[in-house]
């Protein structure tokens, strides 16, 4: 379990590392916290030639908040800086509230956010939680910078919107409305597995009445994925339980999340309609406490 | 936590046995001093990397190793028909009848029967450079059918593994007790389920590993190897990598004085020992004596080397290892590959398993088909039990203990802890493209799953509760002495019943029924399940020899209990560590024997120049009962011989002397006293020197166990709780009522238990090594193959009797049973929780929602 031979890269700056990404193409890897790619190259399932550790380059490692709230998010940040860091709880709470159900501590305090995105793994946590809160993700190369819209970004089974010379360098989420609220629930056979299905739930509320929602589900799909019609059930619905019965139903029936060695499908698609009932209730809970 | 006022709960103990003593191990484990085999790196080692067949089932057309040899830092690349060149095939081990038993090397030549088969080795001068090149090794296969199922396999036309075994059955026998046919047709009615385990796998956190190092001057083999027996491993690679003629052996027999030395010592020690035995008018010959003989395996051992193949014997030394629950027992073909290519270049050559080979043929277990029908009267009396065993013992047998063995050991113990007039068993061992089937912890275990699930479907079906039918049926103290159905004696020591009575004493069951109730009203499911059972820890002696005739033979241990010269004391045992805590547990029985303090003491393992012989190495659950007991002999005596030296030193009669913390007096003058260094130096200065370590005191003795029960036993109970929503389980409740006789050590016994239902829970829930319908394995990672983590194990009451036995060493093993009695309970409960048949030891979550009705079986 030995990774075949490569050459190890480590950039000073930025640009030395797009330098070699456009240098070296589809034979390069980008290395940030490994959490992923490591393990693909120690099963040389993974053989990129040139592996390019951008650890070393300065000014990556921050989460900053902007003048209107929105929090932007380096390609250095681990997963567990967002968990303890009283910005993120405050003003994305939704990337604190799937923290813990990132993996396990060690795995959480080396691997980085950006890097889970950047990785798209169907059945992480991270890119569920793009796809519910939207923000916009910054890719830049050596021949410039690109804005790529959540939405877009997320291509199939641990495919993305990114080029072989770009890194993800930084995400930035919108500012969370006073009147959001949200959730991430998720099962997995062990504390600390992928997920065998898992929901990042975002909904804005006046009142008792849902104006707007976001369901995005991880490990239902060959990406993370919504389910706009489960959405726009939910919109000018009040919150209810009937009202989530009838999203999860939705959900349930518009699913055909893969089967394998963990799952039948029938119990994923099963799953992500209690998911979505749970989710939607820990969601609201606190509307319902002061309704 | 002990039990209180129960009639048989032993007094408390003064010294050590019985203290929850600080480990001796933990000092050196967990600052990180252990040294294990991956720990060894000797200047200009080598590192081997195993070829490995991609295919399940394929014939080799041609292998091509140019480029891997011309590959950079490569020093060798080993074929298949290389290595059948230099060793060996492994030889049958256990002669039964209708049992076929293949031949088949330490390296695959001419075909592949699994995903992992090794089929070259490359040896270079690093781990990454062996990868690298065995990338290059170029293998043309020829695809075969595969066979992945038990169903498969006993399908007449499905692709013989074997091709002289003539199908895929390699044994199918049936063992009878009682007139079973006269009873079935009495009886009220008869009740048949089938049940199916499948596959697991042994999860040590160490992998298996093996560094050999060769002596440049005379070629000697230090074998550092992460065994579980280092005499087998060592015998083993004596045996199989000493490749000659037999013509060529037995001219160097003769030739060789060493060899005819060896031999001729062994042979004499045996007559001279056995002279009486062997004189008696009604001896049955020489044979019938061996099986007499105190020292038997000392003296086969010297016997045997003589006739070896090899000149000069390997040494292997064992150290820290991480754990092996019977898969470091077994000699791999790796072992073997390793020191033939070792010995071949003549230089050190290491390998250290990754994970992902360890999944694929490291050692699996468990899978197997059981169909029980069992023969009851309406009031609930068992008449008998009727069972069709299968085992799928993967491509190739585990040696020398595999499946055959292991249906023999189910054999005897399937009756349980119950009352039957008759009882049968068909067992069948089949071959299928799949890892090696291996003992794991509790190797018979599936008869007490398939039993105790087997008693609650008899339940449900007469309307009794699970607690009214065991009560009802077992076998209680009022029955004892008496026998199991299937031949060994049961005597007091068989407390299942004491146990099971005492944890529903324990459990509320008015508070279970409400608070089912009130889950219920939530979308969960509450359920109860009992599991009792007894085992052989060491069991009476005729056991093994119920189990198979001559197979109670490996039964003795030996050990030697030094003091040297500064007054230390050194215990020397063939048991071979793993995560027991021998080094705390023995020192606690030899210094409390001695009268020395534990600081006193070591414990000498491992090391077969340094050990006494033995086969067994650690496993079923005979350290406690064997090997502690071989130690407290030993060391019983050694404190004679002090107390007799120290007799003259003090002007005292040896009766009134005893020994406190190392010093000898007159009991109740300590004052008068001499140490124990100073009598150890006072013999040393008179020239006294034992003949096996040199010290001198010296005693070596060899322990059988004869004249205990030596049953441990246990009732689990455990109360699951089910979300219907996700089909996860969780434990409220899990306790374990045990009797493993009188405790050395509480903590070590509650971990053993405890991590055992772990292992349990496991099965269960988490652990399977899926192979799809072509024989690929799906569970090749750490992804896939679930182990339970802390956070998936609930806590775990351990409550204990300890009923003493008659015999003179009174402890017993506990090795096992947590792994024994845990799938059933959990089963049984998952059952009553759902109110669906549970006929499957392994329920995930997609099958717990299935057996609920909740989702549609996909």
């Amino acid at each position: 379990m030995k990774p075949a031979p490569f050459t190890y890269h480590r950039p000073e700056t930025l640009d030395d590392a797009l330098d070699l990404l456009a240098t070296h193409g589809d034979d390069a890897k980008v290395l940030a916290g490994g959490q992923s790619l490591i393990p693909l190259m120690a099963l040389r399932m993974g053989r990129p030639g040139h592996v390019v550790d951008i650890g070393r380059i300065a000014g990556l490692d921050s989460i900053t908040v902007g003048a209107d709230g929105d929090v932007t998010i380096g390609a250095l940040v681990r997963h567990e800086q967002t968990r303890t860091s009283t910005d993120v709880a405050t003003h994305a709470p939704l990337i604190a509230t799937a923290m813990p159900w990132v993996a396990h501590r060690a795995i959480r305090s080396r691997g980085t956010v950006l890097g889970s995105i950047a990785h798209g793994d169907p059945a992480a946590e991270m890119p569920a939680v793009v796809l519910a809160t939207e923000p916009t993700l910054i890719a830049r190369s050596s021949s410039g910078v690109r804005e790529i819209a959540a939405a877009d970004f997320f291509h199939g089974y641990l495919d993305t919107a990114l080029r072989a010379d770009e890194i993800l360098t930084e995400v930035r989420f919108p500012a969370w409305s006073p009147n959001a609220v949200g959730a991430v629930v998720e099962v997995a056979r062990r504390h600390g597995d992928y997920a065998l299905v898992g929901m990042a739930a975002m909904l804005t509320v006046d009142g008792d009445t849902i104006s707007s929602a976001a369901l995005a589900y991880f490990g239902a799909a060959s990406t993370a994925i919504r389910v706009p019609d489960a959405e726009q059930a939910l919109v000018g619905a009040t919150v209810s339980a009937d009202t989530f019965d009838a999203a999860a139903a939705i959900v349930s029936a518009e699913l055909s999340p893969p089967p394998d060695i963990h799952a039948s499908a029938a119990y994923r698609r099963h799953l992500a309609g209690v998911l979505t009932v749970r989710g939607l209730s820990a969601a609201t809970a606190e509307i319902g406490a002061d309704a | 936590m002990t039990a209180p006022g129960h009639p048989q709960a032993r007094e408390n103990r003064s010294g050590l046995v019985g203290q929850s003593v600080r480990r001796v191990e933990d000092d050196r484990l967990l600052t990180g001093a252990g040294v294990f085999v991956a720990d060894r790196n000797p200047d200009g080692v080598l590192h081997a990397v195993f070829v490995r067949s991609p295919l399940a089932h394929a014939r080799i057309t041609s292998i091509d190793v140019a480029a891997a040899r011309r590959a950079p830092g490569v020093v060798a690349v080993i074929t298949g028909a290389e290595m059948a060149e230099m060793t060996h095939p492994f030889p049958p081990f256990l002669m039964l009848p209708g049992l076929y038993t293949p031949l088949f090397h330490a390296l695959s030549a001419d075909k592949v029967r699994l995903v992992g088969d090794p089929v070259a080795v490359v040896i270079a001068e690093s781990r990454y450079l062996a990868e690298d090149a065995a990338d290059l090794v170029d293998v043309d296969y020829e695809p075969l059918p595969t066979v992945a199922s038990i169903a498969e396999a006993l399908s007449p036309t499905s692709e013989p593994l074997w091709a002289k075994a003539g199908g895929n059955v390699m044994m199918d026998h049936t063992d009878t007790f009682g007139d079973v046919d006269a009873v079935f047709a009495a009886a009220d009615r008869v009740i048949t389920e089938r049940f199916d385990c499948p596959r697991q796998s042994n999860q040590p956190m160490e992998t298996r590993g093996s560094l050999v190092e060769v002596d440049a001057a005379t070629g000697h083999l230090t074998i550092h190897n992460a065994t579980q027996s280092s005499h087998l491993l060592r015998w083993a690679v004596a045996a199989l990598t000493g490749k000659q003629r037999t013509t060529t052996a037995l001219k160097r027999f003769i030739t060789n004085k060493q060899r005819r030395r060896a031999f001729f010592a062994g042979a004499k020690q045996f007559v001279g020992t056995n002279r009486d035995g062997l004189k008696e008018q009604d001896n049955a010959g020489p044979l019938a004596q061996l099986k007499k003989d105190r020292s038997f395996l000392g003296h086969m051992n010297k016997i045997a080397v003589g006739l070896l193949g090899k000149d000069d014997y390997p040494t292997v030394k064992a150290q820290d290892i991480g754990g092996g629950f019977g898969s470091k027992g077994p000699v791999a073909r790796e072992d073997i590959a390793l020191a033939a290519a070792a010995t071949s270049l003549g230089r050190s050559v290491k390998w250290i398993e990754d994970r992902t080979e360890n999944l694929m043929d490291g050692g699996q277990a468990r899978e197997e088909s059981l169909t029980v029908s069992i023969a009851v009267d309406s009031d609930g009396t068992f008449r008998a039990m009727r069972v069709d065993l299968i085992i799928d013992q993967g491509a190739y047998p585990g040696f020398p203990i595999g499946a055959p063995l292991i249906t023999k050991m189910m054999k005897v113990m399937f009756p349980g802890a119950y009352r039957w007039d008759a009882f049968e068993i068909r067992s069948r061992v089949v071959a299928t493209n799949k890892g090696r089937y291996i003992p794991y912890r509790g190797p018979w275990a599936n008869e007490t799953w398939a039993r105790e699930r087997m008693i609650d479907v008899v339940a449900d079906a007469l309307g009794m509760t699970p607690a009214e039918i065991r009560l009802h049926n077992m076998i209680g103290a009022d029955d004892l002495p008496t026998s199991m159905v299937t031949g060994p004696s049961i005597d007091e020591t068989m407390s299942t019943k004491q146990t099971l009575e005492r944890a529903l004493e324990l459990i509320d069951m008015d508070q279970f029924e409400r608070d089912r109730v009130a889950a219920a009203a939530s979308g969960r499911r509450l359920g109860l399940g009992i599991a009792c059972y007894h085992e052989a820890a060491p069991g009476p002696p005729e056991f093994w020899d119920c189990i198979h005739p001559g197979t109670g033979m490996l039964t003795p241990e030996e050990a030697h209990t030094t003091v040297e010269a500064d007054g230390s004391v050194l215990v020397y045992t063939q048991q071979m560590p793993h995560g027991q805590s021998h080094e705390t547990t023995y020192a606690q029985v030899a210094a409390d024997e001695l009268g020395v303090r534990i600081d006193d003491v070591t414990i000498v393992s491992g090391d077969t120049d340094r050990t006494p012989f033995g086969f067994a190495g650690t496993g079923g659950s005979r350290g406690g009962p064997i090997g502690a007991g071989a130690v407290r002999t030993t060391a019983r005596e050694v404190r004679r011989q002090l107390i007799e030296s120290a007799a003259g030193m003090l002007e005292a009669s040896p009766d009134d002397i005893e020994i406190v913390d190392g010093n000898i007096h007159v009991a109740g003058v300590p004052a008068r006293g001499v140490t124990v260094a100073e009598v150890a130096r006072r013999a040393a200065d008179d020239g006294a020197s034992g003949d096996l370590h040199g010290a001198p005191f010296e005693v070596a003795d060899v322990y059988n166990g004869a004249g205990d029960g030596g049953w441990s036993v246990a009732t689990h109970v455990c109360i699951v709780d089910i979300d219907l929503g996700t089909g996860l389980v969780t434990f409220p409740r899990y306790l374990v009522v045990e009797d493993c006789g009188p405790i050395i050590h509480p903590a070590v016994v509650d971990g053993q238990v405890r991590g055992g239902v772990a292992q349990g829970i496991g099965a269960v829930l988490y652990e399977r090594t899926t192979y799809d319908e072509d024989a690929n394995l799906q569970a090749a990672t750490y992804m896939d193959y679930l182990v339970p983590t802390a956070m998936e194990i609930p806590e775990i009451e351990v409550h204990h009797l300890e009923t003493l036995s008659p015999g003179e060493n009174d402890f017993r093993g506990v090795g096992e049973g947590g792994m024994v009695g845990a799938p059933a309970a959990i089963t049984n409960a998952i059952e009553h929780a759902l109110g669906a048949r549970v006929t499957t030891q392994y329920l995930p979550p997609t099958k717990i929602l299935e057996l609920a009705g909740v989702i549609v079986p996909g």
